[in-house]
C-alpha cells in the first residue's frame, strides 16, 4: 500500500503539471481544487500507511535508473541552455563543473554501483510530505485567485509555465523528502533548483532574470558541495543512502570524525538551499517573483529541503565538534538576520529575513544535537512552514488590497480588510508569542542550548529582535485610522487557503503534544537512538529542566476573550475622535492639526527601523565575513 | 488538600496583589510629592482614581482597543501567578511578553499619533530589556540546573551572591518596565511627559482603569523578580524588593528623561556586557547553589 502512495505522490503532481500545461486557463481553478484535495488525501494516506522502507530492485530499478540518467542529462542541458541564452558566464561555469562531476560519477569504476533505489518513509518524511502537499497545494489554490490580477498589472501571459513549474516543484519536493538513495536525492535537489530559477525569473524583466540566475548560481554551488560529499561517501565509505550515514556514524565518535568532511559538505549544500548566510542573497532576490512563489519557496518547499537534509544528518555530527560549529553557525545566522529584519520596511523583506533567521534556528537546534534540540528542530520546521505560508499569502493579498507592501502603508488595514488583517495578525502572533507552536519550539531550543554559551546568547539576542520586528508590524496592521475606503473583494480561491492555514496554526498548536508524540518522538529515536526526556501529558511539556503549560495559556487567552465580551456591555462605548491637543478635528480628516503657521497639516507617525544600526549596508558585509569564517571552521574541523 | 491550598494561594494572590500594588503606587506618589516639596495625595489615591475611572463614560476611538488592555491585564495576572507557583522562568518571561506586546498593540490600535509614538518607543524598550531578562533566566538555570523557580526557593544560598552584575542590570530593567525616569518616554504616571500620555493617550474611563489595575499587579510581579535574588530567605528577599522599588522611585525623581536611543545604547552596551560577564563567570566557575 505504501509503495502505491509513494509512487502516486510523485506521479500525480507530475500529471497535474502536464494537465496545467495542456488544459486552458478556464480549467485552472478546477485543477487547483482537485490538486488540493489530492494533496490532503495522499499525504494523510502516507501517514496512515505508516513508516517503512520501499526498495526498488531488479528490472524495475534498471528502468527507473535510466529515467534518472536522462533527467540528470536534461538538468545539465537546461542549465547550459539558459546560461548561454542569457549570456551568464558564472552560471555556465558552475554548470560545467556540475556536468564534469556528473560525468565522473557516470563513468564506470569511479564510484561503486548501487543495485537498488530506496525510499525511506520515516515520521520526519511524513511531516514533510504533509507540509509539501497540504501547504503547497493550498498555495497553488491561492495562486488561481491571485495570478490573473498580477498578470494584468504587468501585462504577462505566462500562467501556463507558472502552474506547470509550481506543480513540478511539488513533485520534485515529494521525491526529495522520501528518497533515501543519495543519487536520487541529488537529482530531486537539482530539479527544485531549476524550478526555483524558472519561478524567480517569472517576470522576465532584467531584475527577475538577474535574481533567478543568482538563485541558480548559489544553489549550484550548494549542489556541487552536495555532489562532492556524495561521491566521497560512496568511494571512501561505500555509503549510498542517507540513512546509511546515520548507521555508519551511529553515535560512535571515531566513525563520526571519519565521515565529518563529506557530512560537512552535505551540510553546506543544505545551507545554500536554506539561504543561510552567506548564501542569503538569493532568497531576498526571490522576492521579485509573484507572492505564491515566495510563499512556496519560503515555507513548504525549497528552503525546507536544506534544513531537512541537515536534520537527517544529525546522527553524523551530534555531540561532535562539527555539530558545535554548525550550532554556532546557525545561531549566528539567526541573530544576524533578525537584526536585518528589524531595519526593513518592505514586508516581504521582513518575512524573507525572518525565514532565514528561523531556518538558522532550526540548523542551530540540529547542531546542538541533543534529543530535545532535535525535537525542537523538527517541530519548528512544521510550525514555521504553516505560519510563514500564511504570512506570505496574506502579504500578497494585502498588496492587491492597498497596492503596497510597505509596512507603514498598512496602517489602518483592520478597517479596510478586517478578516485578512485578523489572519495576518494570527500569523504574526503565532511567530512570536505563546501558546503557539513556534514560540514553544523556541522555548525548547533555548532550554536545549543553555549548555552552549555562545549559542544561547545568540538565541537570546535574536529572540528579542524577533519580538521587536513582529510587534511593530502587528501594531501597524491593527491600528485603525479614521479614513474608510477600499471595499474588499473576497474570492473563495484566495480566502479558503488562508483560512485553512490559519486554522492549521491553531489546531497544530493545540495538538502540539499529540504531534510530538506521534511524529517527533519516534523520529528522534530513529536519529539518535534515544528519546528526548520529555514527560507530561497533553497540555504540558515537561523536560528535565523546565516545563511549558501551553494548554493553560490557551485557556487564559480564551478567558480574556470571554471577560472582554462579558464586560463590553457593562460600559456602553461612546465613539470619540482623536485627542490632538485641541487643534484637530476638521470635518474631513481627524488627523489634521493646526501648525505654527496657522495652516492645517496632517500628522503622521512611523515606526522605528534603526536603519543606522541594523541596516543592510551596516550588517550584510559583516554577516558574510563571519559566516564564511564559521563555515571554514566547520570544514577545517571536518578535515582534521 | 494540596490542590485546595493552591486554590487558596491563587485567590490570595488575585486579591492581595492589587492591594499591595495600589499601596505601592500610593507610596510612590507620596514620596514623589515630598521630594518635590508638596504634601501629596492620600495614600489610597490610586484606589480612588481607579474607582472614579470605572464610573466614567467608556470613551473609545475604535471598537477593539479595550480588548488589548484586557489581554494585558489577564497575562500580567497569569505571569504573576506563574511566579507564585514557581513555574518555568523562561516561560514566565514569554507570557509576560504577551502582556507587554498586548499593551503596545493596544496603544497602536487607537491610531492616535501620540499613542503610536509612545508605542514605538515601548517597542524599543522591549529590545532593551528582554535580553537582560532572559539572561537572568539563564543565570538561574546555570546556578540551579533547572529553569523551574522551585529550585531557587529551595536553594542553599541566595543567588544574588553569584549574580551581582545581573542584579544591577535587573534594577535598570525594573526602572524601564515601571516606566520611571529616565526611561519614562512611552507613557508615564507623573506628568513629565510632553507626548501627552504616550501609549495610553486614547484610553479613558474603564479602559484606563483596567490598565491601572494591571499596573498594580505588575508592580508586584516586577518586585517579585527582584525577590528571587534572595528567595532562599524570604524576608530578606522581600526587603530587597522593597529597597529596589524605593530606589527606582528616588531615581525617578532625581533624573530627567533621556532619548530612547540612549536607553538602547545603555542596554546593548553596558547592561548586556555586565550580564554577559556574569554569565561567563557562571559558565567558567560552574558554581551551583543547590
Amino acid at each position: 500500500m505504501m509503495e502505491t502512495t509513494v509512487m502516486l505522490l510523485i506521479a500525480v503532481p507530475l500529471l497535474f503539471s502536464f494537465l496545467f500545461l495542456g488544459l486552458g486557463k478556464s480549467m485552472y481553478k478546477v485543477l487547483a481544487w482537485a490538486f488540493f484535495i489530492f494533496g490532503v488525501i495522499a499525504s494523510v494516506q502516507l501517514v496512515r500507511d505508516g513508516a517503512g522502507v520501499y526498495e526498488i530492485t531488479g528490472s524495475n530499478f534498471a528502468m527507473v535508473e535510466n529515467i534518472v540518467l536522462v533527467l540528470e542529462v536534461l538538468v545539465i542541458l537546461f542549465i547550459f541552455a539558459v546560461s548561454i541564452k542569457f549570456k551568464n558566464l558564472p552560471t555556465l561555469g558552475l554548470g560545467i563543473i556540475s556536468a564534469a562531476i556528473t560525468g565522473y560519477t557516470l563513468l564506470p569504476g569511479n564510484v561503486p554501483e548501487v543495485e537498488s533505489a530506496v525510499f525511506n518513509i520515516d515520521p520526519f518524511s511524513q511531516v514533510m510530505i504533509l507540509i509539501v502537499n497540504i501547504v503547497g497545494t493550498a498555495i497553488i489554490l491561492f495562486a488561481t485567485g491571485y495570478m490573473d490580477e498580477y498578470e494584468e498589472h504587468r501585462h504577462l501571459h505566462r500562467q501556463r509555465t507558472f502552474y506547470f513549474t509550481m506543480s513540478f516543484f511539488l513533485a520534485a519536493m515529494n521525491g526529495l523528502v522520501m528518497a533515501d538513495t543519495l543519487n536520487w536525492l541529488y537529482l530531486f535537489w537539482e530539479l527544485t533548483t531549476l524550478c526555483s530559477f524558472v519561478l524567480i525569473s517569472y517576470n522576465m524583466d532584467q531584475e527577475g532574470i538577474n535574481n533567478g540566475f543568482r538563485a541558480l548560481a548559489l544553489n549550484l554551488i550548494g549542489g556541487i558541495a552536495l555532489s562532492v560529499g556524495i561521491i566521497l561517501l560512496a568511494t571512501n565509505y561505500d555509503i549510498s543512502t542517507l540513512s546509511g550515514i546515520g548507521t555508519y556514524a551511529g553515535t560512535d565518535a571515531a566513525a563520526m570524525a571519519a565521515v565529518a568532511l563529506p557530512v560537512a559538505l552535505l551540510c553546506i549544500g543544505g545551507f545554500a538551499k536554506s539561504a543561510q548566510m552567506p548564501f542569503n542573497s538569493w532568497l531576498l532576490g526571490a522576492m521579485v517573483a509573484p507572492t505564491p512563489v515566495s510563499a512556496l519557496l519560503h515555507s513548504s518547499t525549497m528552503v525546507n529541503a536544506g534544513v531537512f537534509l541537515v536534520v537527517k544528518l544529525v546522527p553524523a555530527f551530534a555531540g561532535s565538534s562539527l555539530g558545535t560549529a554548525i550550532a554556532v553557525y546557525g545561531s549566528f545566522t539567526f541573530v544576524m538576520c533578525s537584526a536585518l529584519a528589524l531595519s526593513q520596511r518592505n514586508a516581504k523583506r521582513v518575512l524573507a529575513y525572518s525565514t532565514i533567521a528561523n531556518l538558522g534556528l532550526i540548523i542551530a537546534s540540529a547542531g546542538i544535537g541533543t534529543p530535545l534540540a532535535v525535537a525542537a528542530a523538527i517541530m519548528l520546521i512544521l510550525f514555521h512552514a504553516i505560519s510563514k505560508a500564511l504570512l506570505f499569502l496574506c502579504t500578497g493579498e494585502i498588496e492587491h488590497t492597498i497596492g503596497s507592501r510597505d509596512i507603514e502603508d498598512m496602517a489602518g488595514l483592520i478597517k479596510k480588510a478586517p478578516y485578512l488583517t485578523t489572519l495576518i495578525a494570527l500569523g504574526m502572533v503565532s511567530m512570536l508569542l505563546p501558546p503557539f507552536g513556534v514560540l514553544l519550539t523556541k522555548w525548547v531550543s533555548m532550554e536545549a542550548a543553555s549548555n552552549n554559551p555562545i549559542v544561547i546568547v545568540f538565541l537570546i539576542l535574536g529572540s528579542a529582535l524577533t519580538t521587536v520586528y513582529y510587534s511593530k508590524w502587528l501594531g501597524t496592521v491593527l491600528s485603525s485610522t479614521m479614513d474608510k475606503y477600499s471595499v474588499h473583494n473576497k474570492r473563495a480561491e484566495t480566502y479558503f487557503p488562508l483560512s485553512v492555514l490559519g486554522l492549521a496554526i491553531v489546531v497544530t498548536s493545540i495538538l502540539v503534544f499529540q504531534v510530538y508524540d506521534y511524529f517527533i518522538k519516534p523520529q528522534v529515536e530513529i536519529l539518535l537512538k534515544t528519546v528526548p526526556a520529555v514527560t507530561g501529558q497533553a497540555g504540558q511539556f515537561t523536560s528535565e529542566i523546565g516545563e511549558f503549560a501551553y494548554a493553560a495559556i490557551f485557556a487564559v487567552l480564551v478567558l480574556a476573550v470571554i471577560i472582554y465580551l462579558a464586560t463590553k456591555n457593562m460600559f456602553t462605548p461612546r465613539m470619540a475622535g482623536y485627542y490632538m491637543c485641541g487643534e484637530n478635528n476638521l470635518e474631513k480628516d481627524k488627523l489634521m492639526f493646526r501648525n505654527g503657521l496657522c495652516a492645517y497639516d496632517k500628522s503622521s507617525v512611523s515606526n522605528i527601523y534603526l536603519q543606522n544600526t541594523f541596516g543592510e549596508n551596516k550588517l550584510t558585509t559583516l554577516g558574510y565575513a563571519i559566516s564564511i569564517i564559521l563555515i571554514v571552521i566547520a570544514l577545517a574541523g571536518g578535515m582534521l | 488538600m494540596v490542590a485546595m491550598n493552591d486554590v487558596l494561594l491563587a485567590v490570595l494572590v488575585l486579591i492581595g496583589a492589587p492591594i499591595i500594588g495600589c499601596l505601592a503606587s500610593g507610596i510612590d506618589r507620596k514620596i514623589t510629592a515630598r521630594l518635590q516639596g508638596r504634601v501629596g495625595p492620600p495614600l489610597l489615591q490610586p484606589y480612588y482614581d481607579v474607582k472614579k475611572l470605572l464610573s466614567k463614560d467608556n470613551m473609545i476611538v475604535n471598537g477593539s482597543q479595550n480588548f488589548y488592555v484586557v489581554v494585558y491585564l489577564i497575562f500580567i495576572v497569569l505571569s504573576l501567578l506563574m511566579l507564585v507557583f514557581k513555574a518555568d522562568m523562561l516561560m514566565i518571561i514569554f507570557v509576560y511578553t504577551v502582556a507587554s506586546v498586548a499593551l503596545i498593540v493596544g496603544g497602536m490600535s487607537t491610531g492616535s499619533p501620540y499613542a503610536r509614538a509612545g508605542s514605538s518607543r515601548e517597542i524599543m524598550a522591549i529590545l532593551s530589556y528582554e535580553p537582560v531578562l532572559i539572561l537572568y533566566a539563564l543565570a538561574i538555570y546555570l546556578l540551579t540546573g533547572t529553569f523551574k523557580l522551585s529550585a531557587v526557593v529551595e536553594a542553599s544560598s541566595p543567588i544574588l551572591i553569584y549574580t551581582p552584575l545581573i542584579f544591577i542590570a535587573m534594577i535598570v530593567v525594573l526602572n524601564i518596565k515601571l516606566k520611571k525616569s529616565p526611561f519614562d518616554y512611552s507613557t508615564s504616571h507623573h506628568a513629565h511627559q510632553e507626548l501627552v500620555k504616550g501609549m495610553l493617550t486614547e484610553y479613558s474611563g474603564p479602559g484606563l482603569a483596567t490598565v491601572e489595575i494591571a499596573h498594580f499587579y505588575e508592580y508586584v510581579f516586577l518586585t517579585g523578580l527582584i525577590f528571587l535574588f534572595w528567595a532562599s530567605t524570604p524576608i530578606i528577599g522581600v526587603l530587597l524588593g522593597i529597597i529596589a522599588f524605593l530606589l527606582v522611585i528616588v531615581v525617578d525623581n532625581i533624573t530627567a528623561r533621556v532619548y530612547w536611543q540612549w536607553m538602547l545604547k545603555l542596554s546593548w552596551t553596558f547592561l548586556l556586557v555586565i550580564s554577559l560577564v556574569n554569565i561567563a563567570y557562571l559558565y567558567v566557575s560552574g558554581v551551583k547553589v543547590v
